[in-house]
């Protein structure tokens, strides 16, 4: 390859990658944008002002902020997700521990079952589980959405808290075993401290999770406003024809920056987490 | 733990295990056993109520156990009972599916991919071979015009549309298939295109695009609001018809058009999902020797090749379990909020049939708090969980993840 092929292949490179960001970004930059815009005028843009703040106001903000119970709905969201990471990680450790460390009848079978078994979708079991909660009262009450939760985020955490705990070595183990170590004990005090890479990155994936789910919030807790989550509540503000959409976009803005910061500080350890539970090939 | 031994051991595991267990039996598999159950019985709007009474339902239906009842709701109605004939709501999602027509067509459809599975036979049996009579591509392409050439001979655009006609199942299932070919594609080339772009050693600001390009994965955990984003953009009023507004351009409804609605879909499912198959590709990328690459040069090799017989084979491994994956995943075949959200599976094409967009999903939700069909969406329920039942514990040879530590 002689020097002007090289050039006009960096070139190249570089329009795909700015072409690719665009993409990636302007989603993003949209809902920025439409948020800064008082209602009325969002129908009426000229060229530019798509693509820039040409003019900004901070009027949505107030109005979600101060005027609609937006803080609720983020309370709410935040409860639930922090109560399912937390159940989910007091549940599942164990289980993990047990599927990757002890050998009993039917483990491998019970682990493809509980996989196989996570394949029945959630928008199928909406109407039993709803009428399980119904039933035991908790129907519109934000635990019954945890309980909910924490029960569909289970088998994922299992699995990836299962193959890290694979690549742990079991000599460990062993050896305080020969030293008169129990099981309890050789997990609470060799396998957990070893897996926190681990564990920090299955909770913040449970808390994601629970943070952003949509279908299962909208259907157990579909009313009062105040324990509505986020979602629910951007969803049906964005559907109503009486709101302005820049006051969702807002609402909008404020649930996808927090969310975009932490992941991308967060990215390489969820990364790390993903491959080391052995989702990889 | 060697040293734990008969029924301590049985409690030793039943204490760890046993709370995930009671958490999978409740919220799984008790939903699974009722809506089996309730696909057996004619429960919809007009027989809503439980007849606790009747032996199944009084043990499957929550509010009819001693502890719940005073939480009981009784609608107006009757109560549903079992169906006569029993497979009645099977038979009703199959519509015509089982009678000689549609069962004709559907061989019809069936012979036409005869050429493309004989063309895998003869490229397997010739894979290893260094000197081969025909090449692989050659060999694909005659089995795709063949393929092409039975399609036509045998009308097989109206086989097709007869056995979408057959049922509202089978259209909404093989639009469903159809999003998960248009869609998993889609992701690959990107994600494996950005993940060749910033392995290339020397692109400037790559840590910054590297950081970039996986902002619609964070946005992806609140896949909801940037759905509703996607569809403000299209929508009658967004910003692209404003665009065409200024460039004198007539506005354009596409959340009218099923056709530009699946489209704006796998746009929004795409710009989700690509950044995850990037990543994963670039990782894997990254762990292939370059010994290998320079040995090839050494050899002559030019880019293309070496794409293709040193990169792509050695991507495999982690590509594969990350497609199947995908498949049957919420962007794949579970689809259900980006399509919700953009247009609710509309357009509307009538009342009781499904939207022009309908996917699986999308067509169970509607059936249960649209129309309540309770009993139906039973059956649709099993059927699919059968289909996703195989599909996952297939998956799972592909990417083992159910191997233990002492393996």
């Amino acid at each position: 390859m002689n020097r002007k092929t090289k050039t006009l292949a960096k070139v190249f490179q570089v329009i795909v990658a700015i072409l690719a960001t665009i993409f990636a970004l302007y989603p993003v930059w949209f809902v920025i944008l439409a948020s800064g815009r008082p209602g009325a005028r969002l129908l009426t843009l000229d060229l530019p002002s798509m693509f820039l703040p040409t003019t900004w106001s901070f009027e949505n903000y107030q109005i979600m902020l101060f005027k609609q119970p937006f803080l609720t709905w983020v309370k709410n969201s935040l409860f639930v997700a922090s109560m399912t990471t937390i159940s989910c990680m007091l549940v599942a450790t164990s289980a993990a521990f047990a599927f990757s460390r002890m050998r009993f009848y039917g483990r491998q079978i019970g682990l493809v079952l509980f996989l196989a078994i996570q394949s029945f979708p959630g928008v199928l079991s909406l109407v039993p589980i709803a009428q399980l909660l119904t039933a035991m009262g908790l129907y519109r009450n934000l635990w019954g959405l945890v309980m909910a939760y924490v029960s569909g985020t289970l088998v994922f955490t299992t699995m990836i808290l299962k193959g890290y705990f694979d690549t742990i070595p079991i000599d460990l183990e062993e050896a305080a075993m020969i030293d008169g170590c129990g099981p309890v004990q050789s997990f609470v005090l060799i396998a957990l401290p070893l897996a926190r890479p681990a564990l920090a990155s299955t909770a913040l994936f449970a808390f994601m999770g629970g943070w952003g789910e949509f279908v299962l919030a909208s259907v157990l807790v579909p009313a009062p406003d105040t324990s509505k989550t986020a979602m629910v509540a951007l969803y049906q503000i964005a559907n109503s024809l009486s709101v302005p959409w820049g006051q969702f976009a807002a609402g909008a803005v404020l649930i996808i920056i927090p969310i975009l910061i932490i992941f991308l500080y967060l990215q390489r350890y969820l990364e790390g987490g993903l491959t080391l539970g052995g989702v990889k090939g | 733990m060697a040293q734990v031994r008969g029924w301590r051991k049985v409690l030793t595991v039943l204490a760890f295990i046993s709370p995930t267990l009671i958490g999978i039996l409740i919220f799984s598999i008790y939903p699974i056993l009722f809506n089996t159950y309730i696909s057996f019985t004619n429960r919809n709007q007009f027989h809503p109520n439980p007849d606790c009474a009747v032996g199944l339902t009084g043990l499957l239906e929550p509010t009819c156990w001693a502890v719940f009842k005073k939480h009981a709701v009784t609608g107006l109605g009757t109560p549903f009972r079992l169906q006569t004939p029993l497979f009645g709501n099977y038979a009703s999602l199959m519509g015509t599916f089982f009678t000689a027509p549609a069962l004709l067509s559907v061989l019809k459809v069936a012979v036409c991919f005869i050429p493309l599975i004989v063309a895998g036979f003869i490229n397997r049996r010739y894979s290893r071979e260094l000197e081969r009579p025909i090449s692989a591509g050659t060999v694909n392409l005659i089995a795709v015009i063949l393929g092409a050439i039975i399609f036509f001979g045998l009308s097989g655009l109206s086989a097709f549309n007869s056995i979408l006609a057959s049922s509202d199942f089978f259209t909404v299932f093989l639009r469903t298939i159809l999003f998960v070919v248009v869609c998993i594609p889609l992701f690959f080339i990107f994600g494996m295109g950005l993940a060749l772009l910033l392995n290339v050693k020397d692109l400037p600001g790559k840590t910054f695009f590297r950081v970039v390009l996986i902002v619609p994965w964070a946005a992806s955990n609140v896949s909801i609001m940037m759905s509703l984003v996607f569809r403000f953009f299209f929508s009658e009023t967004g910003t692209l018809n404003q665009l065409l507004h200024i460039l004198n351009v007539q506005p354009v409804i596409f959340l009218n058009s099923s056709l530009w609605t699946f489209f704006i879909i796998v746009l929004a499912n795409v710009w989700y999902s690509y950044p995850f198959f990037m990543v994963t590709i670039l990782g894997a990328l990254q762990s292939i020797p370059a010994e290998l690459y320079e040995a090839a040069e050494v050899d002559g090799a030019n880019w293309g090749q070496k794409l293709t017989r040193i990169t792509m084979p050695l991507l495999r491994p982690a590509v594969v379990p990350l497609i199947v994956l995908s498949a049957i995943g919420a962007g794949g075949f579970q689809m259900f909020g980006t399509a919700w959200a953009i247009n609710q599976g509309g357009p509307s094409q009538g009342a009781g049939v499904p939207g022009g967009t309908d996917l699986v999903m999308t067509y169970a939700y509607k059936q249960v708090f649209q129309t309540n069909a309770y009993g139906r969406m039973g059956a649709f329920a099993v059927i699919i969980f059968i289909m996703l039942f195989i599909a996952t514990i297939a998956s799972l040879r592909v990417s083992r993840v159910t191997k233990g530590a002492y393996e």
